[in-house]
């Protein structure tokens, strides 16, 4: 295989694997924090707008970390 | 068969269906999702020194978010009445979501210096994400084009880098530089691990500066690229039927991008509060 094509190979499937790789880990996360949050406002109903308040911002930081591997595949694809 | 109406109505439903699916669709158009992102110069002006000033879709499009927030608010204020009509009734309920929801439920000090800021940043990151959401003509040979001003690492970095250098101002504001800096590390801890945790601490700053500016930036592109994938694939599939079916699919993709571009507002907002108030009551 010659040097160019497989320099392309190299970058789509490691765009692919970056992104799918890295999605794994923050869906997790999120299930368990929405989750917990979920038996939180079960538990206690007048904290329903605390609660969600932090949960917001917990889903915000945790999806980031599934958007730095797409920010790393875009990289791969149209960068490297 | 009880009701034969519904029967003769639903095959009728079903045959139209299966000969969209077997019509031939249009021709093959080239489409790439990239080219939404290209720098597009609208007008050219004069390099400055090392600042290129040419008017590019960018810059266009944050000069078209002031303005929509200029003249909103000065609508608003020309017209308050003690029962708010809508429109009223919206602006202060975003003015006091920036003001209890964000500020007030995350700062404990600094409150009312930091709210015309934190305030600020909601409304106009808010303000650029839903008019990313409109077709505004200003695209390549002025057509109708999606793009959000936010959707650009250099208007997002320049947001956080705003955040930042609050952050660091208020700290060494309030409690002089060396003590601020002396805080990183917590004061009951072995000598080694003090220098470590202080250098993971300045680490950690850092990375809240990427993490703010690439949060916020990667949302909208992710939320355009979808969309622009959802609207043309009836072209992609070349199918009138997958055009059809997609219909609905393009329309809560829609609604979802309007839901994100709340949340990411909210979190740049609330994120940039905590930084401010962590740098303002650092013993707590």
């Amino acid at each position: 295989m010659d040097p160019e094509a497989a320099k392309e190979l190299g970058k789509l499937l490691g765009a692919g694997l970056s992104m799918g790789l890295g999605a794994i880990g923050p869906g997790v996360g999120l299930g368990i924090m929405i989750g917990k949050a979920l038996e939180a406002i079960a538990r206690q109903p007048e904290v329903a707008g605390d609660v969600r308040t932090n949960m917001f911002i917990g889903i915000g930081v945790t999806e980031a970390v599934a958007l730095y591997a797409f920010v790393v595949a875009l990289i791969l694809i149209f960068v490297a | 068969m009880k009701h034969p109406w519904r029967w003769i109505i639903g095959l009728l439903v079903l045959g139209f269906l299966i000969l969209l699916a077997l019509i031939p669709g249009g021709e093959k158009i080239e489409f790439e999702v990239a080219g939404e992102f290209d720098r597009h110069v609208l007008i050219e002006l004069p390099t400055i020194g090392p600042f290129d000033m040419s008017i590019t879709k960018t810059v266009a499009y944050l000069f078209v978010a002031v303005a929509v927030i200029v003249v909103a608010t000065i609508v608003v204020a020309r017209s308050l009445k003690e029962k708010p009509g809508r429109f009223q009734y919206a602006m202060e309920a975003l003015y006091e979501l920036a003001r209890d929801g964000i500020v007030a439920s995350v700062m404990k000090s600094g409150k009312k210096q930091w709210f015309p800021y934190i305030g600020g940043v909601f409304i106009f990151v808010l303000v650029s994400n839903l008019i990313g959401l409109l077709p505004l003509p200003f695209g390549e040979k002025h057509q109708p084009a999606f793009y959000a001003a936010t959707a650009n690492l250099n208007v997002t970095l320049m947001l956080a880098l705003f955040t930042f250098v609050f952050t660091h101002y208020a700290g060494i504001h309030k409690n002089g530089a060396v003590r601020y800096v002396k805080a990183w590390a917590p004061s009951g801890a072995p000598p080694v691990l003090k220098q470590v945790i202080w250098f993971i601490h300045v680490v950690s700053e850092i990375f809240r500066l990427i993490s703010l500016s690439v949060r916020l930036f990667a949302n909208m592109v992710a939320g355009h690229a979808i969309l622009a994938v959802f609207f043309a694939m009836a072209l992609i599939f070349q199918s009138y039927l997958v055009g059809l079916a997609l219909q609905g699919a393009s329309v809560l993709i829609y609604m979802f991008e309007i839901f994100v571009a709340f949340i990411q507002a909210f979190i740049f907002a609330i994120l940039s509060a905590v930084y401010i108030g962590g740098a303002l009551d650092q013993d707590h």
